[in-house]
């Protein structure tokens, strides 16, 4: 009996953990597992040879995260995109712009490839 | 014999295929990419209102960046700099400006 009551307490404490995590779809979910879905397009090394899908590795982290939050507004229309950052929390979008950013790329700023140099 | 000179046939033609941007003139992408480099040139450079990194381009894959700049053009996409970028560009600017950054290697 004892038990049971234990686990009331705790199924209804965790329900109030969740509550408190509200906007976040999968509390708990690293950003490894998040990343998963991100790899079925973008490749799980962010390096996505496909060539209708953006690069992310070594992207700035920053950009990542606003191109995930324009998703979510509306400021950027894409069909896919908008459908999985709807599962995402700021810290979910935050992790996953990071966890690329920080990925070895091919990505690079123009300033070495201006006129006359290749 | 005949059956694999077929298949090297076949292979050609895809290779030709992947390679269809061919007609796509990188010398001119070059010259336009000039512009870009006012902004995404600049190592660590940001946008200075909301306070975010200017994306790195350079290598980054053609038919993204085609896909990137008609929405721009279309003024589907928010950012007013590149609104305004993308306004003045012609199909063929954007094909050529996309291959010449997506053929660059860090």
């Amino acid at each position: 009996m004892k038990f049971i009551t234990l686990f009331l307490i705790a199924a209804a404490f965790s329900g109030n953990v969740f509550a408190a995590e509200e906007g976040a779809a999968a509390p708990g979910k690293s950003v490894q597992d998040l990343a998963k879905t991100c790899a079925a397009c973008h490749a799980a090394d962010g390096n996505g040879t496909a060539a209708q899908y953006p690069r992310l590795a070594g992207q700035y982290h920053d950009y990542l995260e606003r191109a995930m939050r324009e998703y979510k507004t509306g400021d950027r229309q894409n069909a896919i995109m908008a459908g999985f950052v709807k599962t995402l929390s700021d810290a979910d979008m935050d992790a996953l712009a990071r966890y690329f950013s920080a990925m070895p790329g091919k990505l690079d700023d123009l300033a070495k490839h201006e006129q006359g140099s290749e | 014999m005949p059956r694999i000179a077929c298949r090297f046939a076949l292979l050609a033609a895809f290779l030709f295929a992947v390679s269809a941007h061919a007609d796509d003139d990188l010398k001119a992408g070059k010259a336009l990419v000039y512009t870009c480099g006012g902004c995404h040139g600049v190592t660590g450079y940001k946008n200075a209102y909301p306070n975010y990194h200017v994306p790195r381009i350079a290598g980054q894959n053609y038919d993204y960046i085609v896909a990137a700049l008609t929405e721009y053009k279309k003024g589907e996409r928010a950012h007013p700099t590149m609104r305004a970028q993308g306004e003045g560009m012609s199909d063929e600017d954007i094909r050529n400006i996309a291959a010449y950054l997506s053929s660059l290697k860090p």
